[in-house]
């Protein structure tokens, strides 16, 4: 990515797959957090580690407009302060315990999130809309060789441009690590329902291709 | 290599079902092999053949990789006649030995990770106990804790509030005293043997010592099992994987008394294999 990692947008999670009183680990380049959204329906993202005793926060449950850990049930607000300690329930939790909830973005049907304020919103997709999203075991470089790098779009550097199923799909590419990148797909809305599983099949079939080894017998 | 923990006594299997053909297994990461001799005697070898010490005890086969500074602990209330003793086998846990203990000295979490069965909302506070570390035994002690059970053992029908001691003799054993419903004046004894395999990957091994003559054994282990299941969802999610002997990297209160003194006792012995030390 041409922008620092720390302070840019990174898209988590179509919103179609965090519901009300949901909660998701998801994978920032600087480590796992956890995404959820509260009954009223605004969207959290905090560090996926408990203050108290390190608990994963994707495994707890949200109760109105709290996340709650599994183990001891400590809530957390949407600013990231605990709002309760079940074992001492009447003292107020001191305001320095938190969860460290991040920037996050909902926009056209994606959450997107920085670990940081970045001075920018994150990109807009005109004509296009979140399909599903793929991890793949494979670099960046080697989505971009599969898929063509030429179509890349060289303004942003956010997507690449595939066609899938015979279709033109935006994907917006993040690696998470070396070897794995988080691939969004993105299609035209006035696709029909069979068009959009076709492009899905085919999309895990790129998958599959990015996953072999390139014929010259190495990965990129 | 040398470390203080290595000097400590560990179960490596359990008497019941140890044979001769034994058990390939780890300890403190070095590969041994527990097994029995011709004469059906336990005995525990290295990788280069090196015998180790071992005890009969508890229904499990102690052993240690170097020279212990006393005798594995007892447990005199598990000699008392009347008592059924529960073997309840062995929970791979991809944790750290130390975190499995800690998780077992805690009660805050009954309500949330063993719903209706040691805990329930609305009944989550913890009352003060005491915590100590008794120089003499040099073991952590907990006594004169509660807590609000819906249903506190196969025993128990309905809710009680339930009297608990804890007790860390080593690193990675912990001994639990509790109301034995079908006996007010006596402690049911439930112990948590931890084998540490790796620094982040343990055997765990319960056993436990009870008045009850009603529930079947196998009613009893599968009780404990589903316990154990439960805490293995969480110790298999925590982070970081050791468990931090330094302040700032986890935020304790009150309820985690027993957590702070086991923590503290084991970095003053530099009982390490298994933590996460600032330095490191
Ligand atoms: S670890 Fe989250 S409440 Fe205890
Ligand atoms: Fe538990």
């Amino acid at each position: 990515m041409s922008m620092p990692a720390t302070a840019w947008w990174t898209p988590v999670a179509l919103s179609a797959d965090v519901p009300p009183r949901m909660v998701i680990p998801a994978t920032l380049p600087v480590g796992p957090i956890a995404v959820w959204r509260s009954q009223s329906g605004q969207v959290t993202a905090n560090h996926d580690r408990c203050p108290h005793r390190g608990m994963r926060l994707s495994h707890g449950f949200v109760r109105g407009e709290k996340l709650s850990c599994i183990y001891h049930g400590w809530s957390f607000g949407k600013e990231g302060g605990c709002t309760a300690i079940p074992a001492h329930p009447k003292v107020t939790p001191p305001a320095s315990i938190h969860c460290g909830v991040m920037p996050t973005v909902e926009q056209d049907g994606l959450i997107w999130v920085a670990s940081a304020q970045p001075d920018t919103a994150p990109p807009v997709f005109d004509q296009y809309q979140p399909l599903r999203m793929l991890n793949f075991c494979a670099c960046i470089d080697r989505i971009k060789t599969v898929c063509d790098a030429s179509s890349r779009d060289p303004a942003t550097d956010t997507y690449v441009t595939a066609t899938l199923a015979g279709f033109v799909t935006r994907l917006i590419v993040t690696p998470l690590n070396e070897t794995e990148t988080n691939v969004f797909i993105l299609v035209s809305p006035d696709l029909s329902t069979d068009q959009k599983i076709a492009i899905s099949r085919a999309a895990e079939v790129l998958r599959n291709l990015c996953e072999r080894p390139s014929p010259e017998g190495q990965q990129t | 290599m040398s470390f203080p923990m290595q000097d400590e006594w560990y179960p490596v299997a359990m008497l019941s079902d140890l044979h001769r053909q034994g058990r390939d297994t780890l300890l403190l990461g070095q590969p041994i092999h527990a097994a029995r001799d011709p004469n059906g005697i336990p005995i525990v070898t290295t990788q280069n053949g090196q015998h180790l010490v071992t005890i009969e005890r508890f229904g499990h086969l102690w052993t240690s990789l170097g020279t212990p500074r006393k005798d594995l602990f007892s447990i005199p209330e598990a000699d008392q006649p009347g008592r059924t003793l529960v073997d309840v086998g062995v929970v791979r846990v991809k944790c750290s030995p130390l975190r499995a203990v800690e998780n077992f000295l805690d009660i805050a979490h009954f309500p949330f990770v063993h719903t209706d069965i040691l805990g329930a909302e609305p009944h989550t506070e913890v009352e003060n106990y005491q915590v100590e570390i008794r120089e003499d035994s040099d073991e952590v002690w907990a006594t004169k804790v509660k807590f609000f059970q819906p249903q506190a053992a196969k025993s128990a029908e309905g809710g009680i509030t339930t009297d608990y001691m804890y007790r860390v003799p080593l690193p990675t054993c912990s001994v639990l005293y509790k109301t034995c419903p079908p006996r007010p004046a006596e402690w049911d004894v439930i112990c948590l043997f931890v084998q540490p395999l790796t620094e982040e990957l343990c055997d765990v091994w319960p056993w436990m010592a009870l008045f009850d003559d009603e529930t079947p054994l196998t009613d009893m282990i599968h009780f404990q099992q589903l316990i154990f299941l439960q805490d293995r969802s969480i110790l298999e999610n925590q982070l970081p994987r050791r468990l931090p002997l330094d302040p700032g990297m986890e935020v304790p209160t009150r309820a985690d008394m027993t957590s702070v003194a086991y923590r503290r006792w084991l970095k003053r012995h530099n009982f390490t294999y298994g933590a996460q030390l600032v330095a490191k």
